[in-house]
């Protein structure tokens, strides 16, 4: 079936791959070589690529991991958003046991690696595909739509999985301008080979396909032995075609051309011997290349997570993917710094920058780009809620007077927090506009998180103690804790019921996980389970920054100063008598 | 790991301080040489060799209703006996509370009034040293760089900073006050200072004001018992320095925790109540 040879293909989604050709090449024919992945940080996607996908790290080359026949180099680069959407729509990896790989990623998943699994209709993450076999999605941390597939004859990296309006011009176009080879993968599946690299397609749904450029999986590499040649056949094809020079921080002599493929795939063909940029001229905002990193561990030997933090980077993330959000992964840095624009200097409280940034200590932190705090489901929405629950939040609505647009009649009318009571859980964990501060400290067995706005402070244990009896409910439940590697795991239950969050029931049952990704994050998941209110699960995550040297905690006295309370009472008596 | 016994007596130091070093630990501290052979009972100590304070305790007595000696008196008519006043000797130092004139005054009148007024019954934080010696548990947290104290009532907390300079004045005033700790040998001491001035120091009205400067010495006396104490200055409402000492007791219930007591809620009717729609007749 594959009758040619083929030097070496570029693919470009959000880093870079480069696979290296072992066979003899024909001149005139482009074979996959390499992809670019762009990331913000091009050890931890190296770090990734060979935890969970089985790449190996190539001496010498440190933001470059080999996956089977395909090299992967990771660019530091921000991106416009995941490959969803666009003409390449995922990249696949064949495993020896894809039932095996799925359910490690899936525990990993939850405890923090930013994989994301995409669940089939039936809530499944594997189904038979003919051809294919066993099959499921995922997206690596930032934003790459990966295909996990069993194929023993290809184990590593499998095929990339490309997307067209008109899925048979699109082949055509390859083998008229990069010489690929038709075939049917196991007989089955439409597509071109590369070596034993497939490029499958197939028909793009709605609309146009976004282009590549940009987006996490930026464009395809391939090798092409006579470019010059070449580019003038292809010019003359008429491709639109960028002349082929060694680029600029290119570590060889090889030139690099690029070109516009089908549906938006933005192509590139270098020489042999390509080897790819220096990084530093492509990166916008690549950290200064660390260790992966290790927690640091307490004297008495426990993950250390003290200190104090802040919620900043993370004011803004809606909890929910905004409807209008589109295949977007990941905001760019622009789009975060408008976004807290809008929500702490447009909003009612009308900041000063000034005192934003320095007393509020907005300035020691980026604004996160997450764009919603939901990262399971993968849509990034709360699940469906039951009847029971749709009934418990209507009646939660009724039994406030002030709701109905009555007048408030007392303190009980107005919500918790308004009272001073509690934010609720995991409400209190919530980053706000103001008194962000979260303050840790540990003694042996014990973590206590204080957190600063409204002043309440969770006192964790962290050896095995039952949780309260069935007589203890309370606001914020208890807490359990546990370590889990470097992950301070807390069960939280026995709640009251009265500090409901998003319509939330006694019977919630919340996880936290908590974990140090770098000397100056710490990541917070919260997985709500509440089958009284929600169909599934579901799944939160933001970061706080670590800010020790400026921040300091305030006693945010809620209660004793809550003139606000007094004055929406008197006000409403107020109204009373004009009414009366 | 981190040490659990502290080393205190050279008799028995030579043994524990060589099954010390094998379990990774130094010596808590320079052994004092007694001539008394008789061990004194080993101390819990801390992973840095300072005494462990961390645990569950509290108080028992009658400090939290009155610091000076008094004897028993009336309370809330419709609570009868269990609102009354017990009676009890006073945790001050020497006597009484050396007010200037005018605040001996004051103090009567909030005693007076205290069902109303005592800061505690609308829920409000307890300030220091009150805090220590209310009728409920506390936890202590020895964290490295910083000693949290958790109360049980009204989600009253402290941060000790053991690791920062300490700036003057207190950068804002609040109830709860700005603390400051070091480690005078086997004690650990607290500058306490940045009150706001609200807060009273027990249920009979006796108070400070934002000019209060605190010195807190904690102590071990031994695995579950530690003494507390207190100088209290105050240029504005005392004629001189003061002093109170009570023992703290550690909860020994094997599954003690502190409850959560948000009390807010039980103060609503007596802060707002007045401000409640009235239903018509």
């Amino acid at each position: 079936m594959i009758d040619r040879i083929f030097p070496a293909a570029l693919i470009a989604v959000a880093g870079f791959m480069v696979w290296t050709p072992t066979l003899a090449v024909a001149a005139d024919e482009a074979q996959a070589h390499h992809m670019h992945l762009a990331t913000p940080n091009s050890s931890e996607s190296v770090k990734w690529y060979v935890e969970y996908l089985a790449c190996k790290t190539v001496a010498g080359r440190p933001k470059l991991v080999n996956c089977g026949e395909m090299d992967i180099e990771f660019v530091a680069r921000t991106t416009l958003g995941g490959s969803q959407g666009t003409g390449v729509n995922h990249i696949s990896f064949s495993f020896a046991d894809v039932k095996a790989k799925m359910d490690e990623l899936e525990a990993v998943g939850v405890r923090g690696s930013g994989v994301r699994l995409q669940r089939f209709a039936d809530g499944s993450t594997l189904q038979n595909l003919p051809g294919l076999g066993k099959h499921g999605f995922i997206f690596d941390p930032w934003g790459t739509r990966i295909e996990l597939v069993e194929d023993p004859d290809v184990l590593g990296f499998h095929h990339i999985h490309l997307q067209s309006v008109a899925p048979e011009d699109a082949l055509t176009w390859y083998v008229d301008v990069l010489g690929a080879e038709r075939g049917k993968f196991k007989g089955e599946l439409d597509g071109l080979v590369f070596g034993s690299v497939w490029l499958l397609i197939e028909q793009y749904g709605d609309g146009k396909p976004a282009a590549t450029d940009e987006r996490s999986i930026d464009h395809l590499g391939f090798v092409m032995a006579e470019l010059e040649t070449a580019s003038q056949r292809i010019a003359d094809q008429g491709v639109d075609l960028q002349q082929a020079v060694v680029p600029e921080g290119a570590r060889s002599q090889a030139k690099r051309a690029f070109l516009a493929g089908p549906d938006g795939v933005l192509i590139a063909l270098v020489e042999p011997g390509w080897g790819g940029t220096e990084d530093a001229l492509i990166a916008v905002e690549e950290k200064v290349a660390t260790a992966p990193y290790t927690v640091v561990r307490t004297p008495w030997d426990e993950p250390d997570l003290q200190g104090i933090w802040t919620g900043n980077p993370s004011h803004g993330i809606p909890l929910e993917r905004p409807v209008n959000a589109g295949e977007t992964e990941s905001l760019t840095p622009q789009q975060a710094a408008a976004r807290r624009e809008r929500g702490t200097l447009g909003s009612i409280w009308g900041y000063e920058r000034e005192w934003r940034d320095t007393t509020l200590g907005y300035d020691k932190s980026a604004p996160s780009r997450q764009v919603a705090m939901v990262i399971d489901p993968p849509s990034g929405r709360i699940p469906p809620m039951t009847e029971k629950g749709r009934e418990l939040a209507a009646a939660a609505r009724e039994a406030r007077g002030y709701a109905r647009g009555e007048l408030v009649s007392g303190p009980e009318d107005l919500p918790n927090f308004v009272r001073c009571i509690t934010r609720g859980l995991p409400g209190l964990m919530m980053p706000g506009i103001y008194n962000n501060g979260l303050q840790i400290v540990q003694s042996p067995g014990y973590v206590a998180i204080q957190k600063e706005m409204i002043h309440e402070t969770r006192v964790i244990p962290t050896t095995a103690k039952p949780h309260l009896g069935p007589k203890l409910k309370q606001w914020l439940g208890s807490s359990r804790g546990h370590w889990e590697g470097d992950t301070l795991v807390v069960q939280v239950k026995g709640f009251n019921g009265r500090a409901a969050y998003r319509g939330s029931s006694e019977n919630m049952i919340l996880t936290e996980r908590y974990r140090r990704i770098d000397e100056n994050t710490l990541e917070y998941q919260f997985t709500v389970d509440d089958p009284t209110v929600w169909t599934r699960p579901w799944t939160g995550m933001f970061r706080y920054a670590k800010d020790d040297s400026q921040y300091e905690l305030v006693e945010y006295a809620c209660h004793e100063g809550n003139y606000g309370m007094t004055n929406i009472l008197s006000a409403a008596r107020s109204k009373d008598k004009t009414e009366s | 790991m981190y040490c659990s016994v502290r080393l205190r007596q050279l008799a028995v130091s030579v043994v524990l301080v060589s099954v010390a070093s094998l379990m990774g630990c130094a010596p808590a501290s320079t052994p004092t040489a007694t001539s008394d052979a008789t061990p004194e009972p080993s101390l819990p100590t801390a992973y840095d060799g300072n005494p462990d304070l961390s645990g569950i305790w509290q108080a028992i007595g009658t400090a939290h209703w009155n610091l000076e000696d008094h004897t028993a008196s009336a309370g809330p008519p419709e609570l009868g006996a269990i609102g009354t006043m017990p009676p009890g000797k006073g945790v001050v130092v020497g006597g009484d509370i050396p007010y200037q004139e005018w605040a001996r005054e004051q103090q009567q009148e909030n005693l007076a009034r205290r069902h109303a007024e005592d800061p505690a019954t609308k829920c409000y934080l307890p300030g220091v040293p009150r805090a220590t010696y209310q009728p409920y548990p506390f936890q202590i947290l020895q964290g490295t760089g910083k000693i949290m104290i958790v109360y049980g009532i009204a989600e009253a907390n402290r941060t000790i900073h053991m690791d920062k300079d300490n700036p003057e004045p207190a950068p804002i005033d609040s109830w709860m006050g700005r603390s400051h700790g070091r480690w005078d040998g086997d004690t650990l001491v607290v500058e306490a200072s940045g009150f706001n001035g609200q807060a009273w120091l027990d249920r009979a009205g006796n108070f400070a004001s934002d000019t209060l400067r605190i010195e807190e010495r904690y102590t071990l006396m031994g695995p579950n018992a530690m003494q507390y104490e207190a100088t209290l200055e105050d240029p504005n409402v005392y004629t001189g320095a003061w002093s109170i000492k009570l023992p703290l007791y550690r909860r020994l219930e094997p599954d003690m925790e502190i409850l959560e007591y948000k009390c807010v809620e039980y103060s609503e009717e007596l802060i707002y109540g007045h401000l409640r729609k009235r239903t018509a007749q």
